[in-house]
C-alpha cells in the first residue's frame, strides 16, 4: 500500500477524489457504505470510549464514593447489556459488508467493462492513457474501494470516539486536557513523515522494478532457454546488485530525518501525555491532597485510547489520499471522451469501399505512417496488400475498422464516409484475422461463434473448424467442442499449439457473416502444408466475398485480384500480380528475392 | 527433475522449518534476527507494564498515603523507561533495519536465482512443480518480513505474558483464573474461525481466478482489438458475472458463520469474561471483602486485556501464520535441496574447430506424455556442414535441438560430438560451443551489447559488427550502451518484432562458437531482410556447422543437407537435389510453396 509512486509534484484534490469515491461506491450497492458506518461507530467507540474509559470511571466512581455494591452491580449489568447489544451490531455488520463488497466489486466492475468497451483502441495504444487506466483499475483489482470506505468509517467514528474522550477528560480535570492537546500534533507529524516515507519509496521505486524484472527472468519459462545457453544470468546478478546497493543508500538517506520525526512524534503521543499526566497528579495529591483514583485512572486510560484514535486517524487518512489518486484516475477514465463517433447510418451490403487521399499520424508520433493513400476496392475483389515491416499495412487495417480515424482525407463506404456509419454496424461488415490474434477460455464452440451457442451453432462452427483444419483435433478431446480452452480453471481444459490458435481464430471468419473479410498475416504460425490447405480454404470460403490479405509472404499475393505496395507510408505501386512483375518496382524485386530459393530449382528442372 | 509437489514423509515438521529458515537468516545476517527480537520486547513491554505496574504503583502510593515524595522518582522511572524503549527501537529501525533487510533480501534471492536459472528446463513442463516453483521465488521477500515479525511479536507476546500474569498473581490468584478460563473457554471457537477463513479463502481463490481472467480480457490492451471485432463482449460479461456471483455466494456461505463464531467469542471473553465477572469479582473484593485495593482492580483489569492479546495472538493468530509460513519453508528447502537431472560430467568440452556430431538411436518422451516426440533419431553432421530441419509443426525439430544443447537429456540412445557423448563434460561447457538463436527468443532489458553478448564483459566493435551482419540499422544514441527496452531506463530502446530478431540473430554471429543452431531465424523478417539473412549467414558460418529449423524452404534450398521430420522420426534426408528428386514429402511441400512463386 506505501509503495505507490506518486509524483513528486502532483497534486491530488485528495477531498474531491474521496467524495467521488464515496459516491462511487455508495450508487454501486449502499449496503456496503452504510454497514462499515454502523460496524466501525459500535465498534470503535465501545472499544475507546464505552470499554476503555467510561467502564472504568462509572465503576472506580462507584468505589471512590464509598462503595455501594448493590449500585455497582446494577451498572455492571447495565454495561453488560450495553456490550451484547453492540456486538451483536457488530456481528450483523460485519455479515452485510462482507457480502456487499463483492457485490460492489461486480458493479464496478461492470461499468469499467461497458466504458473499456466503449473506447477507442487508440486509447489503449497510449502509453500514458493506459497506464493511468491500469492504476484506476486498482480500485477494483486491488479492492482499493473497499479500503477506502474503510478508511472513511475509521476516521468518523475514530474522530467520535475522540470528541466523547476528550470530553470525559475535561470533566474529570480541565488541567489534563494540557498533556493530551499534543498528542493533536502527532497527526500533522505523521503525515509529514509518511511524505518524506513517499518520496524515498519514490526514489527506491525504479530499483524495485530492476529487482521485480530480474525475479521474472529467472522464473518465467519464456526466458529460459535464453537463460540456459548463455550467461546473460551474470548481466542480470550485476543489474540486481547493483538495485540493492543503490536502494540501501537511498534508505541510509533517509535515515537521520525519518528518526528525528518518529521521535518527535513519540515525544508528542507518548512522552508529554503520560509523564504530563502522572506528574500532576502526583503533584495534585502531595500538593493539595485532592486526587481521585477515578479520576487518575480514567485519564491515564483515556491516553491509551487517544494515541490509539490518533494513530488511526493518521494512518486511515493517509491511506485514503493515496487512494485518491486511484480514484482519480478511475473518474478520468468514466469521463474519457471517445474520439471515434458513432454516426447514424446503418453499414448495409458491400458495393465498394474507397480510400480518398488518406493521410495518417499516430497522436505522439513525428512522422505520418500514411501519406495520401488512395484506393478503391469493389465487391468480389480479392486485394494484397504488401510491403516490408513497418511500411504501415496494419495501420491501413486500423483506419478501415475506425480503430483510428484518419488525419487527413476520407475513407468511403458505399460512397458514404465511414464515420457516418454506426461503428458496430461498420465494424460488422468486417471479418477480422488478426496478426496478434487472442481466443478466450471459453469453449471451443464459444470461441467459434462468440456467443452462447445453440444446436445450430454447434453445426455452423463445427463446419468452420473442419475448414480450418482443426476439427480432426478437436473431435478427438473427451469433450469435443465443448472442451474449454486452456487449464486456467478447468483441470480438463484443452492448451493448443501457436498454429493451431490460429487456425481457431480464422475458423471465426468461417462462421461468421461479414461482407470483406481482412487476413492480417492469417498464416504465420503455420507449416508449409497447413499454409497451403489454409489459403485453400480460405479462397473457397470466400469465394464471392471481397478478400483484404495483408502479408509479407508475397505467395499470398499471387492469388489475388490487385496488389498494393506500400512502402514508407506511400502506395507505391499497384496492379496484377503479372503487371508488377513486369514493371521492375520494389513488388518484382521482393517476389524475385523470395523467390529465388524456389525458382532457381524450377529452372534447373527445365533445363 | 524436482519433486515438490509429492507429499513425501521426509516433509519436515512446523518447528523444524522455522528454526530452519531462522537459522537461515542468523547465518546471514544476525544483527537482524538478535536485534528484531530485541526491538520486539523494548517495543511491546514498557508500555504494557507501566500500564499495569505503574498505574497500580502510584494508586496505592495515593490511597496508603505514606511516602508521597516517592511518587516523583516513579514518575521519573517511568518517563526513563518509555523514552529509552522507543529510542532504541526508532534508531534501531531506521539505522539498521531497513537497510540490512535489503541486504539480507539479496543475499537470500542470490541464491535462490543461483539455483533457478540452472534448474532443469523439463521443471517448468510440469504446471505443479512451476506454481510451486514460482511461490518459493515469490514467497522469499514475505518470508523474511513475515518471519522475522512473526519471532519478534511471539518473543514479545511471551515475555509480557509472562510479565503480567506474574503481577496478577500476585495480586490475587483468583482474577488470573477468571482470566485465564474466559479466555480458554472460548478459544476453540478461534481455532474455528481461522479454519473457516482458510476455507472461505481456497474457495474464494477458485472463483476470483475465473472472475479475474474475464476482468483481465477487459483490462489488459492484448484483446482490445479482438473484442471489439467480433460482438463477443456479452458472453463474456455473462461468464464473468457467473463467476462474481459464486464469490458473492460463497461469502454469504462462509461470513455466516465467521461472523456468527466471533460474535459469541467476543460477548464471551469481553463481555462476559472481562467486563462482566472479573470486576464483579474484584468489586466484591474492593468493596465488600476489602482485600483489594482499587490500584489492584486497574492493574488487573487492564492486565486483562493485555493477556488476551498475548493469548490470543500465541495460540491462534500466531500458529496459523506459523503453519503457512512453514509450508512455504518447506517449498523453500526442498527448492534448494533438489538435484538436478541434467547432471554435469567429468570433462570439458573445447570450444574450437568443429567437429563431428552424432546422434545414434535417440528417442524421447516428454515427462507425462505416453507417445515419444522423438523416435530413434540416427544423424551425422559433420564440421561445417549446413544442417536444414523441416516438417510439420510438432514434428520434433525443437525438441531435437533442445537436446543437442542438453536442456533435456534424451530418454534413450546417446549424442556424440567428435565421438565424446556430450554427458561427459560439464553443462556449462558443452552449452557454451553453441549459438542458439531460439523461436521464442527474448531480448532483455539491459544494453544492447550486453544483450548481443549475453554477458557482462563484451567486446563493443565486435558487437558492432554482428549487429551489421545480422542487418539491424536502428540508431544506437549510445552505442553498444545504449538500454533496450523500458524496464530500467525510461529512455531505453524500443524494438519491433523484426529488429528484435535480428538482435538475437545477431548474437550468433557475435558468439565465438564452433555450432550454430537457429530455430526459425526469419518468421519476423520481411523478405529483403530475409534474403539479405541468408547471404551474411552463409558468409559468415563459412567455419561453423549450422543447423537451422525453416517452414519456408526457400531457405532450406542453401543447405548441405535436409532432415525432414515427421512425427518424431526423420522421414527422407538429403541435399534440396536429392529429395526433390526423390518425390517424397520434402518435394511436395517444397512445389506447394514454389508454386506460387512460378512466375
Amino acid at each position: 500500500m506505501r509503495y505507490v509512486k506518486l509524483h513528486e509534484n502532483e497534486k491530488v484534490p485528495v477531498f474531491k477524489n474521496i467524495a467521488y469515491a464515496l459516491k462511487l461506491v455508495w450508487k454501486a450497492d449502499k449496503k456496503l457504505f452504510l454497514s462499515y458506518m454502523v460496524s466501525y461507530l459500535a465498534d470503535n467507540i465501545f472499544m475507546r470510549y464505552i470499554q476503555g474509559v467510561l467502564f472504568l470511571k462509572v465503576l472506580l466512581g462507584v468505589i471512590d464514593s464509598g462503595g455501594d455494591f448493590n449500585l455497582f452491580l446494577r451498572d455492571l449489568l447495565l454495561f453488560f447489556g450495553v456490550t451484547v447489544f453492540i456486538k451483536v451490531v457488530t456481528w450483523w455488520s460485519s455479515y452485510i459488508r462482507q457480502v456487499s463488497t463483492k457485490r460492489v466489486l461486480k458493479v464496478l466492475n461492470n461499468m469499467v467493462f461497458e466504458k473499456a468497451i466503449s473506447l477507442d483502441v487508440a486509447e489503449y495504444e497510449e502509453p500514458k492513457f493506459y497506464d493511468k487506466y491500469q492504476r484506476a483499475t486498482l480500485v477494483m483489482s486491488a479492492g482499493y474501494y473497499d479500503v477506502l470506505c474503510s478508511d472513511f468509517a475509521d476516521v468518523v467514528s475514530s474522530v467520535l470516539s475522540l470528541i466523547f474522550l476528550l470530553g470525559t477528560v475535561a470533566s474529570i480535570g480541565p488541567v489534563y486536557l494540557l498533556f493530551l492537546i499534543p498528542t493533536l500534533f502527532v497527526f500533522v507529524i505523521e503525515l509529514r513523515k509518511s511524505k518524506k516515507v513517499y518520496k524515498r519509496d519514490w526514489e527506491m521505486a525504479g530499483n524495485n522494478r530492476t529487482k521485480a524484472y530480474i525475479q521474472r527472468t529467472v522464473f518465467l519459462k519464456d526466458f529460459s532457454k535464453d537463460m540456459r545457453t548463455s550467461n546473460i544470468f551474470s548481466v542480470m546478478m550485476k543489474r540486481f546488485d547493483k538495485a540493492i546497493k543503490e536502494n540501501v543508500k537511498i534508505l541510509k538517506s533517509y535515515g537521520f530525518k525519518l528518526f528525528v520525526y518518529s521521535m518527535i512524534s513519540t515525544l508528542f503521543s507518548e512522552f508529554i501525555p503520560l509523564i504530563g499526566t502522572y506528574a500532576y497528579a502526583a503533584y495534585q495529591f502531595v500538593r493539595k491532597n485532592t486526587l481521585s483514583v477515578s479520576g487518575f485512572s480514567v485519564v491515564i486510560s483515556a491516553f491509551t485510547s487517544v494515541r490509539e484514535s490518533i494513530t488511526l486517524i493518521t494512518y486511515c487518512f493517509d491511506e485514503m489520499a493515496q487512494m485518491a489518486l486511484y480514484f482519480q484516475n478511475l473518474h478520468d477514465f468514466f469521463d474519457c471522451e471517445t474520439n471515434i463517433k458513432d454516426g447514424e447510418k446503418t453499414a448495409g451490403k458491400f458495393e465498394s469501399l474507397e480510400f480518398k487521399n488518406v493521410t495518417f499520424r499516430y497522436p505522439s508520433a513525428k512522422k505520418n505512417v500514411l501519406e495520401n493513400i488512395s484506393f478503391k476496392i469493389t465487391k468480389g475483389e480479392t486485394i494484397a496488400i504488401v510491403g516490408v515491416n513497418g511500411a504501415g499495412k496494419s495501420t491501413l487495417v486500423k483506419l478501415l475498422l475506425r480503430f483510428y480515424d484518419p488525419t487527413q482525407g476520407e475513407i468511403l463506404y458505399n460512397g458514404v464516409n465511414i464515420k457516418e456509419y454506426t461503428v458496430d454496424s461498420l465494424r460488422n461488415a468486417f471479418a477480422t484475422v488478426f496478426q496478434d490474434y487472442r481466443n478466450f477460455a471459453i469453449s471451443i464452440f464459444e470461441n467459434v461463434i462468440c456467443r452462447e451457442c445453440s444446436d445450430e451453432d454447434r453445426e455452423r462452427a463445427k463446419s468452420a473448424l473442419k475448414k480450418a483444419g482443426l476439427w480432426e483435433k478437436i473431435s478427438s478431446m473427451p469433450s469435443g467442442g465443448e472442451t474449454v480452452l486452456t487449464r486456467e480453471f478447468d483441470e480438463n481444459g484443452a492448451g493448443l499449439s501457436g498454429g493451431e490458435n490460429q487456425k481457431l481464430s480464422t475458423a471465426r471468419l468461417f462462421a461468421g457473416e461479414y461482407e470483406i473479410a481482412v487476413l492480417d498475416e492469417p498464416s504465420s504460425a503455420l507449416d508449409p502444408i497447413a499454409e497451403y490447405k489454409m489459403y485453400e480454404s480460405l479462397i473457397d470460403a470466400t469465394k464471392d466475398k471481397t478478400v483484404i490479405y495483408i502479408s509479407h509472404r508475397l505467395s499470398s499475393a499471387v492469388l489475388s485480384d490487385r496488389i498494393f505496395v506500400i512502402s514508407d507510408g506511400r502506395i507505391s505501386e499497384s496492379g496484377t500480380h503479372k503487371q508488377l512483375l513486369g514493371s521492375d518496382g520494389e513488388y518484382s524485386r521482393m517476389f524475385k528475392l523470395q523467390a529465388s530459393g524456389y525458382v532457381r530449382e524450377e529452372g534447373e528442372n527445365d533445363a | 527433475m524436482l519433486k515438490l509437489n509429492k507429499k513425501n514423509k521426509d516433509e519436515h515438521s512446523m518447528f523444524s522449518n522455522i528454526m530452519y529458515f531462522l537459522w537461515l537468516m542468523f547465518r546471514l545476517s544476525p544483527g537482524l534476527v538478535i536485534g528484531d527480537i530485541m526491538s520486539g520486547i523494548f517495543r511491546t513491554l514498557p508500555p504494557r507494564l507501566v500500564s499495569v505496574i505503574g498505574v497500580k504503583y502510584i494508586i496505592d502510593t495515593v490511597v496508603e498515603g505514606k511516602n508521597l515524595e516517592r511518587i516523583y522518582y516513579a514518575v521519573l522511572i517511568i518517563a526513563a523507561v518509555i523514552i529509552f524503549g522507543n529510542l532504541i527501537t526508532i534508531l534501531y529501525r531506521e539505522f539498521y533495519w531497513n537497510m540490512e533487510r535489503e541486504r539480507l533480501y539479496f543475499k537470500l534471492n542470490s541464491k535462490l536465482y543461483e539455483k533457478a536459472h540452472l534448474l532443469d528446463l523439463e521443471s517448468y513442463d510440469d504446471p505443479d512443480f512451476y506454481n510451486n516453483f514460482i511461490l518459493t521465488i515469490e514467497s522469499s521477500s514475505d518470508n523474511i518480513q513475515g518471519l522475522l515479525g512473526l519471532v519478534q511479536n511471539y518473543v514479545a507476546n511471551l515475555i509480557s505474558l509472562g510479565a503480567i500474569a506474574s503481577v496478577i498473581l500476585a495480586v490475587d490468584p483468583v482474577c488470573l483464573v477468571i482470566i485465564l478460563a474466559s479466555i480458554l473457554i472460548f478459544l476453540p471457537l478461534s481455532s474455528k474461525i481461522a479454519e473457516l477463513q482458510m476455507g472461505r479463502r481456497i474457495d474464494n481463490t477458485r472463483y476470483h481466478r475465473r472472475s479475474d481472467y474475464f476482468q483481465r480480457i477487459f483490462y489488459l490492451q492484448d484483446y482490445a482489438k479482438e473484442v471489439r471485432m467480433n460482438g463477443i463482449t456479452p458472453l463474456l460479461m455473462d461468464r464473468y458475472n457467473d463467476a462474481a456471483d459464486d464469490v458473492i455466494d460463497n461469502q454469504k456461505r462462509y461470513w455466516k458463520k465467521i461472523s456468527l463464531c466471533y460474535g459469541i467469542q467476543q460477548v464471551g471473553v469481553q463481555g462476559m469474561g472481562f467486563m462482566l465477572i472479573l470486576p464483579l469479582y474484584l468489586g466484591y473484593c474492593v468493596l465488600v471483602k476489602k482485600t483489594l485495593s482499587p490500584g489492584d482492580f486497574v492493574a488487573t483489569f487492564n492486565g486483562a486485556y493485555s493477556i488476551a492479546l498475548s493469548i490470543n495472538f500465541l495460540t491462534v493468530w500466531a500458529r496459523a501464520v506459523m503453519s503457512e509460513r512453514a509450508k512455504m519453508i518447506e517449498k523453500y528447502r526442498e527448492f534448494l535441496k533438489a538435484d538436478y537431472k541434467i547432471k554435469d560430467g567429468r570433462g570439458k568440452a573445447e570450444c574450437a574447430e568443429p567437429k563431428t556430431i552424432s546422434i545414434k538411436n535417440m528417442s524421447f518422451t516428454y515427462p507425462g506424455n505416453d507417445k515419444p516426440t522423438l523416435n530413434n533419431i540416427n544423424l551425422e553432421i559433420k564440421p561445417y556442414e549446413k544442417i536444414a530441419l523441416v516438417g510439420y509443426n510438432g514434428a520434433g525439430k525443437t525438441t531435437l535441438t533442445n537436446l543437442l544443447l542438453r536442456l533435456y537429456d534424451a530418454t534413450e540412445g546417446e549424442i556424440l560430438i567428435g565421438g565424446e557423448n556430450i554427458k561427459d563434460v560439464t553443462v556449462a561447457s558443452h552449452r557454451d560451443r553453441f549459438a542458439a538463436v531460439f523461436q521464442d527468443f527474448q531480448t532483455f532489458s539491459c544494453s544492447i551489447g550486453e544483450n548481443v553478448a549475453l554477458d557482462k564483459d563484451f567486446d563493443s566493435a565486435a558487437v558492432m559488427e554482428a549487429l551489421n551482419s545480422s542487418g539491424f540499422t536502428k540508431e544506437l544514441k549510445y552505442g553498444t550502451d545504449t538500454e533496450i527496452l523500458r524496464e530500467f531506463d525510461e529512455n531505453g530502446v524500443m524494438l519491433s518484432g523484426g529488429e528484435a530478431q535480428k538482435v538475437a540473430i545477431a548474437r550468433a554471429f557475435y558468439k565465438k562458437c564452433p555450432y550454430v543452431i537457429l530455430d526459425e531465424p526469419s518468421a519476423n523478417l520481411d523478405p529483403i531482410a530475409e534474403y539479405k539473412l541468408n547471404q551474411t549467414m552463409l558468409e559468415a558460418a563459412k567455419h561453423k556447422t549450422v543447423i537451422f529449423i525453416s517452414h519456408r524452404l526457400s531457405t532450406t534450398v542453401i543447405a548441405d543437407k535436409i532432415y525432414v521430420m515427421e512425427n518424431g522420426e526423420i522421414i527422407e534426408a538429403g541435399s534440396h537435389e536429392e529429395l526433390m528428386e526423390l518425390g517424397g514429402t520434402y518435394a511436395k511441400m517444397f512445389t506447394l510453396q514454389a508454386e506460387k512463386y512460378k512466375s
